[in-house]
């Protein structure tokens, strides 16, 4: 344990001040047919946060893998902190060794452990003279370690008690526990994937703070407004190259995005975009309560998109698992199209029009081992079935139709589900209620996990079900999300709609302060 | 799939054959060898079972006895039972679920059903219906259990098992039923009809129902999904409660007609643990997995399975080797037939 050098870190020293901390200089590297990654070069600063940017496919994956040397490269040339790496041969020991720290989307952390016992699984227990664990010995090196990360945790506390950003720290600092990470760069995947807005905004605090102590941090993530918030430096891909390098730069999202999709311009929100909304009132919905809802009170039309934009546990699944008919409201009325409705199944509800894609694709959307036309097809077996056959060949034709429709790439309809990207996935998803004509449809955190490209795709996808009339509730926690895609935007406080303000003249600043206006509430989400 | 695939090829002009390095041409050429591994993977069962055949039939051992007419009435009679109990079982397989007590409740209707004719001269027909009621009974308590307590499968299923044995041997006071037994029973079990045993068409009639039910129904596709990921299935409207219960349902049933099918066999009943069936009966569903969809449970696979368990054991047995070979055999193709298709799952989910 050499790391936490002094516990008040209040002069960081300046050992080595050559200003570069990674430098990697025309790194290729095939996959049979597929030019991965094309003459890449990338130069990270000491001490800054640098952003790896790019959609799915353009390279900043295969970067990062190979720095982790889980792949090899075919040529470049890698040095850190002024140390050369030669590529040939290099294996994840040796970056190891180089200081490059990886830190994956899901850190394999052990919720009903320790912090303490996190920290020896992953790296080796301290042992008594005759082999038996030394509680003690651990549990005061993990102290001293989460010391120098301001994680002022009893080292005995479950990792599962903790919230979920100091989850990741703990994983940061666990991974980090044998360096003074000046010395090192820290590589974040898609840290911040799994949390919500808050615990999202909490761990980029932590991480500003750890680079303005000196940590060298490289990190990747499709939430570009977050990255904004506290990145130094930008490296876009695009296609296997570098399509734009940033430096010590404050860029809007729509900059990033023209890097990203190249000439091809593909803002959020289009310029002409004009609203589907009719007169007509599709959902009228009054005094809902219900798990977190406390009586919420709203109206939507047919073919308009509201927003619901609310912390966590203000009640948005909530709201929509009552609409869906997952979950039985305690009190309370709703109408849709003017008939009564308060739906006992899920059957019923989807009978009656109503359409849900879920949050967490994974565990609640996904049939990831069937194929593409089985993933589409579940939610139509009733209606298909010929009461002799299930038309397997009209499944794949209408899987093969949405496939280029909404332009998913993907083999055929064949392909299993968990072949596919994340944004491909959802599309699929959304397919597979589309094919139903939904009259509603709820959508739960609609582009989580789904890089920008597809984003903008996903969002021309519900615009155009709204061109048909299809009304849409969307729950968010991404301000920039509501914002580009709703009419209205609904604010959900404590299980209660509060507020109300038209999208069009909103921007995404001036709504994150009506969702964190209240303080009690900032408070009631780091719960 | 093999078929899709196909048609989704397009057939080459004549013309690029000829381009000596063109990357259409390895394109080809690699989808070509993916099509040949594809069907491979999805016949290599019925192939294995041919090889098989061709062995014990040649074998000097065994070529006197096995490739008679004799012994494939023999082996289409033994594996009926098998077939039956594996098809049982996936029911509970495909969405996820573990049923033990399947090889109990065929021993408890056979000797349910022996015991009411033998002791209280109760008539064939209600002694059949009063054995099958009590096998659905059974899979209703299993399913209850399983879905409405949120009991384990694996433990509920095996208590249930040992509770059925249990009962049987109370019922019988551990003695054989012999007499009594209306002669009608054995009588359909050693009929042929082309020379086949009776009951291997009752047996393939009973699989095409169960395919058509588990490929061509909204309920046996559901199972799929419910096995796929069980809280999608929920939330697309699935009542994967109820689905998982009738599947436990339908499979005491059919596992309650193979108990009654190996009393028409056997002409007797002996209280046991039905062990043996349950365990030739789970490699014949594994090995099925490993067949046709590789990867997924499926109603052909698990009928070829049962045959090559069968026609294996016999030509062991044909060659001289004793008791124990066939307990042997039936393990290690369990192990085996474990192992490929949880690699072929595995596989599968991964694209």
């Amino acid at each position: 344990m050499t790391g936490l050098s002094s516990p008040t870190r209040s002069a960081p020293e300046q050992v080595t001040p050559s200003p570069v901390a990674l430098s990697l200089t025309g790194l290729s590297k095939r996959f049979g047919g597929t030019q991965a990654l094309d003459d890449v070069s990338l130069t990270v600063r000491r001490g800054t946060i640098h952003a790896l940017l790019g959609g799915n496919g353009s390279g900043k994956s295969t970067t990062i893998k190979v720095l982790a040397g889980v792949h090899g490269a075919d040529a470049g040339r890698l040095e850190v902190f002024g140390q050369h790496f030669p590529l040939t041969g290099y294996t994840s020991d040796t970056a190891r060794g180089a200081g490059l720290r990886f830190v994956h989307q899901n850190p394999a952390l052990f919720p009903e452990l320790s912090i303490a016992e996190n920290f020896g699984l992953a790296n080796t227990f301290p042992v008594h003279h005759c082999g038996a664990i030394s509680g003690k010995a651990l549990r005061n090196s993990v102290t001293s370690t989460l010391r120098g990360y301001d994680l002022d945790f009893d080292p005995r506390t479950k990792v599962g008690d903790l919230r979920p950003a100091d989850r990741t720290m703990i994983a940061i600092a666990r991974v980090m526990a044998d360096d003074d990470g000046k010395d090192a760069v820290l590589v974040l995947d898609e840290p911040t994937a799994s949390l919500g807005q808050a615990e999202s905004d909490h761990l980029m605090a932590r991480l500003r703070q750890r680079a303005d102590g000196g940590q060298t941090i490289i990190i990747v993530s499709h939430r570009l407004k977050e990255i904004l918030s506290v990145a130094h430096d930008y490296t876009i891909f695009r296609d296997g190259r570098v399509a734009a390098t940033l430096r010590d730069a404050q860029p809007t999202e729509e900059e990033i995005v023209s890097h990203m999709a190249g000439g091809m311009v593909s803002a959020l929100r289009p310029e002409q975009f004009s609203s589907h909304a009719t007169d007509q009132v599709r959902l009228e919905v009054t005094g809902l309560r219900g798990g977190a809802l406390q009586g919420a009170d709203l109206s939507v039309r047919a073919g308009e998109v509201v927003g619901i934009a609310g912390l966590v546990g203000s009640g948005r699944t909530s709201l929509l698992l009552n609409l869906f008919g997952r979950h039985r409201s305690t009190a309370g009325q709703m109408r849709l199209d003017g008939q009564h409705y308060a739906p006992t199944s899920i059957q019923e509800a989807m009978d009656s029009g109503v359409a849900l894609v879920p949050e967490d694709r994974g565990a609640q959307a996904a049939f990831a081992d069937r194929d593409v036309s089985d993933n589409i097809s579940v939610a139509v077996h009733k209606n298909t079935w010929t009461r002799k056959w299930m038309p397997r060949a009209r499944e794949r034709r209408i899987a093969q139709d949405f496939i280029d429709k909404l332009s998913i790439r993907v083999r055929s309809a064949d392909a299993r589900f968990s072949s596919m990207s994340g944004g491909n996935q959802q599309k699929v998803v959304l397919a597979r209620w589309l094919q139903r004509n939904p009259k509603l449809l709820l959508l739960d955190e609609p582009t989580q996990g789904v890089d920008i490209m597809s984003r903008a795709e996903i969002y021309s996808i519900i615009r155009q079900a709204t061109a048909t009339g299809c009304s849409v509730i969307l729950a968010s926690s991404d301000m920039s999300e509501l914002v580009a895609l709703s009419d209205r935007i609904l604010i959900l406080r404590d299980g209660r709609l509060v507020d109300s303000v038209d999208a069009s003249t909103v921007d995404v600043d001036a709504l994150t302060k009506l969702v964190m206006i209240d303080p009690r509430n900032r408070n009631h989400d780091h719960d | 799939m093999t078929m899709t695939e196909t048609k989704r090829e397009i057939p080459a002009p004549p013309a690029t054959e000829n381009v000596p390095v063109g990357s259409a041409a390895t394109v080809r050429g690699i989808r070509r060898t993916q099509r040949v591994g594809h069907f491979l993977e999805s016949y290599a069962l019925i192939i294995l079972t041919a090889l098989v055949i061709l062995f014990f039939s040649v074998s000097p051992a065994s070529s006197g006895a096995f490739p008679t007419l004799n012994n494939l009435n023999v082996i289409l009679g033994s594996q009926s039972v098998t077939a039956l109990i594996a098809i049982a079982a996936l029911f509970a397989f495909i969405p996820g679920h573990f049923d033990f007590s399947l090889g109990a409740v065929a021993v408890s209707t056979q000797v349910l059903s022996a015991g009411l004719m033998s002791f209280y001269a109760v008539p064939l027909w209600l002694a059949i219906l009063i054995s099958m009621a009590v096998a659905a009974l059974i899979g209703i308590v299993n399913g209850y259990f399983v879905t409405q307590l949120k009991m384990n499968p694996f433990v509920t299923t095996l208590g249930m098992s040992i509770l059925l044995t249990g009962g049987v041997t109370w019922f019988t006071g551990g003695k054989t039923i012999l007499s009594g037994i209306d002669p009608a029973i054995t009588k359909f079990g050693t009929t042929r009809i082309l020379g086949l045993p009776l009951v291997f068409f009752v047996v393939l009639l009973i699989a095409a129902v169960n395919w058509y039910v588990l490929t061509h129904t909204p309920y046996g596709r559901s199972l799929y999904a419910i096995g796929s990921n069980q809280e999608s299935a929920t939330l697309v409207g699935i009542r994967v409660e109820r689905n998982v219960w009738i599947g436990f349902i339908i499979g005491s049933l059919i596992a309650g007609l193979a108990g009654i099918i190996q009393l028409s066999r056997m002409g007797s009943a002996t209280a046991s643990s039905g062990g043996d069936l349950l365990f030739a009966a789970l490699a014949a569903v594994f090995l099925g997995a490993t067949a046709i969809t590789p990867g997924f449970f499926n109603v052909i696979g698990t009928l070829v399975g049962a045959i090559f368990v069968s026609i294996s054991v016999s030509g062991l047995t044909l060659s001289g080797a004793s008791g124990w070979a066939s307990s042997v055999f039936n393990g290690t193709a369990l192990l085996v037939a474990v192992g490929l298709s949880t690699y072929l799952g595995r596989r599968r989910s991964r694209g």
